[in-house]
């Protein structure tokens, strides 16, 4: 095999200030899209569950409009498309904010099967102890239905770190989009490619790991 | 009846007999792909020989834990090379589609090896005291009885490589997506207004009226089905 003969590790390192600049801006983008989608999934998730009229319809349509639309499309919207509207979103601002209004999307599925599989007679026991409706929520509704969303919500979070690589498009100095740019100049194809699978599926494979441990840890008790 | 303006009736048509018929193509040829693949990796997944296992185990997660963009960089990037008589080249297209069907039957297997592992070891047993072997007993028992299963996750899955196949857009693929972007370019050099919102607003408007009717037949038959 004469390509993998001519793998030079020496051509990563000697790149590597570069990519790790891209890697870190790849964190900066999925961390806030993390927390914001965690965030999202969370209020409209307690909003569908709780069915509060109004709220819960919008949330309905902005849910099934981002999951049956390709991300990329929202990409476009939100970097070509909002300035005919006279909203002028810098790169980075459409780097977390597409992560962060898709990754909200699943998340509030998420949140609201995890809320809606908390039995009814827990609330009740709730109210029955002089809880108010927040105070119920907080105290049984989250602990335990937060419980049960965790391991689909992390996929979720895995999901939203991936699409940062997306963000080429726009010109986001992340981490395949440099490694893409060192590869148009220098053809050096498996070294980039062997550095994003390196990069990507430790972490993705770690937070799969995670949810797994998580599954087994956080199981609730059968009698439920 | 909001009036539609003069440009949008050529963009549009444009779009829905260039980028729209490509879409629909990649997305074919990809789920067709992952189906054949998944099934088939998903199924030799059950035989209980570990190095096997391990094998699909490492296909189905590397192919699943990579963004889809990196898959189709890498495919699009390789070099071209010869195996004996053939020579390989991919273009753009190709590797598209070569890439989606990676991540599709990694998805695919997966499913099929828990669908698989869920028929009960009675049917295994009643179809060995027919006289079936191995292959026999998969592909006229087994497998038949997982694919209903699989019915609901396979539609949604046909609903997320429809949407993935813009991905395509990054290495020059004339799909949906860039058919419109090529429109936005076109007015924008033409008139000095590319009209993006619009065009790209009616991109999502496509896809939604093609992704939503599949996205609830997938519910309704995750209801009826299991």
């Amino acid at each position: 095999m004469r390509i993998l003969a001519s793998f030079e590790w020496s051509f990563i390192w000697d790149n590597r200030e570069q990519l790790w600049e891209g890697f870190k801006n790849t964190i900066k983008a999925a961390a806030i899209g993390i927390a914001g989608s965690f965030a999202i999934g969370l209020v409209l998730g307690a909003v569908r569950a709780h069915r509060i009229p109004v709220l819960s319809q919008i949330a309905v349509v902005y849910v099934e409009v981002i999951r049956n639309t390709p991300i990329l499309v929202q990409i476009f919207l939100l970097y070509y498309g909002a300035p005919e509207l006279g909203v002028h979103f810098e790169t980075f601002t459409v780097a977390w904010l597409a992560i962060t209004i898709w990754g909200g999307a699943f998340n509030t599925e998420n949140f609201r099967a995890g809320f809606e599989a908390v039995p009814e007679r827990l609330r009740e026991a709730g109210y029955a102890l002089g809880f108010t409706p927040l105070k119920t929520f907080l105290n049984v509704t989250l602990p335990i239905g937060g419980r049960i969303a965790l391991p689909s919500s992390i996929n979720t979070y895995i999901s939203v770190l991936k699409n940062t690589s997306l963000m080429l498009v726009i010109g986001y100095p992340e981490l395949t989009s440099v490694a893409s740019n060192i590869q148009a100049i220098t053809f050096r194809t498996f070294e980039m490619f062997a550095i994003l699978a390196a990069a990507y599926l430790v972490i993705v494979w770690t937070l799969s790991a995670l949810i797994r441990l998580l599954e087994a840890r956080l199981a609730l008790p059968e009698a439920l | 009846m909001p009036e539609v303006p003069d440009w949008f009736r050529p963009v549009a048509e444009y779009m829905l007999r260039e980028g729209l018929p490509e879409t629909l193509r990649l997305a074919a040829i990809a789920v067709t792909a992952s189906l054949v693949v998944g099934v088939l990796l998903g199924t030799l997944m059950t035989i209980k020989f570990r190095p096997l296992q391990w094998l699909i185990r490492l296909y189905i997660e590397t192919w699943r834990g990579l963004p889809i963009l990196v898959t189709v960089l890498f495919i699009y990037w390789l070099p071209d090379y010869s195996v004996g008589p053939f020579h390989i080249q991919l273009n753009a297209y190709m590797s598209a589609a070569l890439a989606l069907s990676l991540w599709g039957s990694a998805q695919v297997a997966e499913a099929t090896r828990g669908a698989v592992q869920s028929i009960p070891k009675e049917q295994h047993e009643a179809a060995a005291a027919l006289g079936f072997g191995w292959v026999g007993r998969h592909s006229f028992v087994i497998v038949p009885q997982a694919l209903r299963r699989l019915l609901p996750p396979m539609v949604s899955l046909l609903v997320n490589i429809i949407q993935n196949t813009t991905i395509a857009f990054v290495i020059g693929v004339n799909e949906f997506l860039q058919s419109g972007n090529r429109q936005f370019e076109n007015l924008t050099t033409q008139t000095g207004n590319g009209h993006p919102f619009t065009i790209f607003g009616f991109v999502l408007v496509v896809f939604f009226a093609i992704s939503f009717p599949l996205t609830l037949l997938a519910r309704y038959l995750e209801r009826r089905l299991v």
